[in-house]
């Protein structure tokens, strides 16, 4: 009974509620190196997620947990158990990878059509822009089928997690579209 | 947009949460409030501990495993090593965290962390446990590296051959060259484990490592002082010096407030001691004397297991503690699981010096208010008066006066004491037991023992026995109620009885006892008993007879049980273990994993008689069918009928073409069969085909 009362005087005087975001993607997309570039601000050596990361990060003061999950083929199917609750998906494409923009469309839209993601914005890095041979924004958004998505708000946003570019201007674009969700 | 958003409002307040323990639990589990979700995960917690079944909220937990606040990594951990097992898919999605956190900057972490992956057995973390396993072993703190040290043993546990290859084993034996005590002792006792698994004596205690051993001793945790002295106690010594090292560092142990030291203590002096002269043995053992006895200062739970360790260490070298009777008296409050055994001690240590102390002692436990320490007394009494023959008289006497006060329950164990008595000194006190047997009769016992040694009294002093023949009269009326053991001493006290003391009456008694015994009974050992009486009875050589029937018995030496030599032996290694808690060696309620070479040849065993049986099978298959042919070639209308009598695995189908193509049909169907086996059988395709080679069927040897 305490919890209930503890829980409800925290949200009565604005106890730190907490904003969840997955960042999903396939492997090697460079899930692990935005999460920690938007919480570090540097850029850290990554291994293979076998699992995930999560940090909070505050961003315009508002704390966001940020989920970073596995990408493997073997971690994918246990992406659903963190679908609850989220306000936002960012789907992180790696734009060199031109064979494997399939399986990531496929993959996309199999976890767009849960419904605990239909409240979900979308966010898409279109990453590894600095690399030569990437896809642009707008390749990578017809590869996907960005299209295809009706009744979600969702953005393509060019970036490159090792120079930073595009990080802040594709989570200023989700902050605004989850303030306006949620409050 | 507009009208979207104002969906999704609705949504959510019409979205009614679900009802039920667990699903409030998920809701908080996941909440936006980290406050919310450490409250949710320690009442989790909490219905797990009482047995509750909170597995289904794993992925929930899982998700918070990530976190800075020690005490919510503390209950995930513990959440996660409960209920691994009935995840063992999602277990993979923690990996992150645990490699992250076994490089915290907390050494409490960093442990706690190795630990736990050691604990979640799911072969499919042993992969990812490696890495970390290997930083944390060679961490700079000594509280990571004594965790680790244990999770090699773990690791092995789930996967000895990752775990050999990975070279964990080397680095444990690098570590019995640590500089912190409990490193050490812990990677000691994960190499004892280790070997214990594997059969294989990875702890190979030389000279050099004996001496660390023996200084480590004293300084490390008193769990890690067991694990030393466990393989102290297996130590090979070379020579009576190190004996004489040893033995002289393990002393100190022996007042250590841990019983369980001070029995392994024990256990390594005792083990040691086989390697010396008698003269040191002597004088060595007389330390062990007052450790032993302090034992009996503990808890009553672990007085029971110091007075079984007692038992075989008294079985081994009874005069250990032949004068500390005054220790193993049994005090008012002690519970009776303790007051049964210490009898039991006190018997064993009894010798002509202390013997009429122990049995006045012994008189007062017979007036006990619970009958079972009263029967016990009785019991030891008996046990007394066999196991020393100076103080038998006094011993009798007691019983004596016992009967004379006698309460109905201490009858039967008294008649059972008698009975011992009389065969281990006959006639010499015969005329006291007569005055007991001559107010006894049947209904005053119950038991199949205690109504089996009365009928032998009767039988075996038939002579003075007064009014015998009433007393067979009842037996032989109550014969066919009695117990098969009674029953068995019933027919041969009649026999005697015949033989020594022959009447009309005793005679008709034994004819209605053999009748009752060879028709009515249905125990199959007195029938056959009452059979060869008849038998031998029906000739008519008395001398013969009684050359059978009334042999001497040979006299009683003692009714304290013994354990057999090896047993013994077996037991000596088992001193602070729990085998010697059941007086039974470890292997015999252990079973282990990897060496047992008895489950290998089981299974091997087991696979044998797979082949075989498939094998059976084709040929027999192959022979109906090649009979079907061959009737075929005769009679069309037989096959039906003999079809039936192939075994199932054909199908309707291929019955059908049987009829069509007969001469197809055998190797159709070894064919089949052998696709059939291919998924079952462990046979390569060589064998398989050498198999098939010499059956009947040409065309299949055609490619060969």
């Amino acid at each position: 009974m305490g919890s209930v009362f503890s829980s409800m005087f925290n949200r009565l005087w604005g106890g730190k509620k907490e904003i969840r975001i997955l960042i999903l993607g396939l492997d090697g997309a460079g899930k692990t190196t935005i999460l920690y570039k938007l919480q570090l601000g540097e850029v850290v050596k990554t291994k293979p997620t076998i699992g995930f990361n999560v940090e909070t990060l505050k961003y315009k003061n508002i704390a966001i947990n940020m989920w970073d999950l596995g990408g493997q083929t073997s971690i994918r199917p246990y992406w659903r158990c963190y679908y609850a609750d989220t306000a936002a998906v960012i789907f992180v494409v790696d734009s060199t990878d031109k064979e494997r923009m399939v399986v990531a469309k496929k993959e996309l839209h199999t976890m767009l059509k849960e419904d605990e993601l239909s409240d979900s914005a979308l966010l898409v890095f279109a990453n590894k822009q600095d690399q030569p041979g990437a896809m642009t924004a707008a390749e990578v958004s017809k590869a996907l089928g960005l299209a295809e998505l009706k009744d979600r708000s969702w953005s393509i946003v060019s970036s490159s997690a090792i120079k930073g570019e595009g990080l802040t201007e594709g989570l200023d674009w989700l902050i605004d579209v989850i303030k306006e969700e949620q409050m | 947009m507009g009208v979207g958003h104002l969906q999704r409002k609705l949504r959510r307040i019409f979205n009614v949460p679900k009802k039920g323990e667990n699903s409030e639990f998920r809701t908080g589990l996941v909440s936006q409030y980290s406050d919310e979700r450490k409250d949710t995960i320690q009442r989790v917690i909490a219905a797990m501990t009482v047995g509750k079944d909170v597995s289904s909220l794993f992925p929930d937990i899982l998700k918070n495993i990530a976190t800075h606040d020690l005490e919510q990594k503390k209950l995930v951990y513990l959440y996660l090593m409960n209920y691994a097992k009935t995840n063992p898919e999602l277990c993979i999605l923690a990996t992150n965290t645990f490699v992250q956190d076994t490089r915290d900057p907390n050494p409490l972490v960093r442990a706690l962390a190795i630990r736990t992956m050691g604990c979640i057995r799911v072969d499919k973390m042993v992969d990812y446990l490696c890495i970390p396993l290997k930083e944390t072993l060679n961490d700079d703190n000594p509280y990571v590296r004594k965790t680790a040290a244990i999770c090699v043993a773990k690791l092995f546990d789930l996967n000895s051959k990752l775990c050999t290859e990975q070279g964990f084993i080397d680095t444990l034996l690098e570590m019995l060259d640590d500089s912190n005590q409990t490193v050490v002792a812990n990677a000691i006792s994960a190499l004892l484990e280790i070997s214990k698994m594997s059969d294989a004596k990875l702890l190979n205690v030389n000279g050099v490592i004996l001496k660390r051993l023996l200084l480590t001793l004293n300084e490390c945790t008193e769990w890690g002082r067991i694990s030393i002295l466990v393989a102290l106690a297996d130590y090979d010594t070379q020579d009576s010096g190190e004996v004489e090292k040893i033995v002289e560092k393990v002393t100190p142990q022996l007042q250590h407030e841990n019983p369980a030291v001070v029995l392994s203590s024990i256990k390594v002096i005792l083990k040691q001691l086989e390697k010396v002269s008698s003269d040191t043995r002597e004088r060595m053992l007389r330390r062990l004397t007052s450790p032993l006895c302090s034992l009996l200062t503990n808890p009553p739970e672990i007085q029971y297991v110091a007075l079984k360790n007692i038992r075989i260490i008294l079985e081994k070298y009874p005069q250990i503690l032949a004068r500390d009777l005054q220790a193993f008296f049994i005090k008012y409050s002690d519970p009776l699981y303790l007051k049964l055994e210490k009898i039991d001690i006190l018997v064993r240590i009894s010798t002509k010096e202390n013997a009429s102390i122990l049995l006045s002692e012994l008189r007062e436990y017979a007036m006990d208010v619970d009958i079972q320490v009263v029967n016990r007394a009785i019991e030891a009494i008996g046990q007394l008066s066999i196991k020393i023959e100076s103080i038998s008289k006094k011993a009798v006497d007691i019983l004596y006066e016992l009967y004379l006060n006698r309460s109905s329950y201490v009858l039967e164990e008294l008649v059972v004491v008698i009975q011992n008595i009389l065969r281990r000194y006959d006639t010499k006190y015969l005329p006291t037991v007569i005055t007991v047997i001559a107010d006894l009769n049947f209904d005053d016992i119950d038991t199949p023992e205690a109504v089996s040694s009365y009928i032998w009294i009767l039988g075996q002093y038939c002579k003075e026995i007064p009014h015998l023949e009433d007393r067979l009269k009842v037996m032989s009326e109550q014969f066919g109620e009695m117990d098969p053991l009674a029953q068995s001493s019933a027919l041969t006290c009649i026999v005697k009885v015949n033989l020594t003391k022959s009447s009309a009456n005793t005679r008709q008694l034994l004819q209605k006892i053999l009748n009752k015994a060879t028709n009515e009974i249905e125990n199959a050992d007195v029938r056959d008993q009452a059979y060869i009486y008849w038998r031998v009875l029906s000739t008519d050589d008395k001398a013969l007879q009684k050359k059978i029937i009334m042999r001497k018995l040979p006299t009683l030496e003692t009714t304290i049980e013994t354990f057999s030599p090896g047993l013994l032996d077996q037991l000596i290694n088992e001193i602070s273990n729990l085998g010697s808690v059941f007086y039974k060696p470890s292997s015999a309620f252990i079973k282990p994993k990897y060496s047992d070479s008895a489950f290998v040849n089981k299974k091997k065993l087991q696979s044998r008689k797979l082949e075989e049986l498939q094998q059976m099978a084709k040929t027999e298959i192959v022979q109906n069918a090649a009979r079907a042919e061959n009737l075929l070639d005769f009679e069309d209308s037989d096959i039906e009928n003999e079809d039936e009598g192939t075994p199932e695995f054909q199908d309707a189908e291929t019955k059908e073409d049987d009829v069509k193509n007969p001469t197809a049909n055998a190797n159709q169907i070894l064919d089949e069969l052998s696709d059939l086996f291919a998924g079952m059988s462990t046979q390569t395709p060589a064998q398989k085909a050498g198999n098939k080679g010499p059956q009947k069927n040409n065309d299949i040897l055609g490619p060969f």
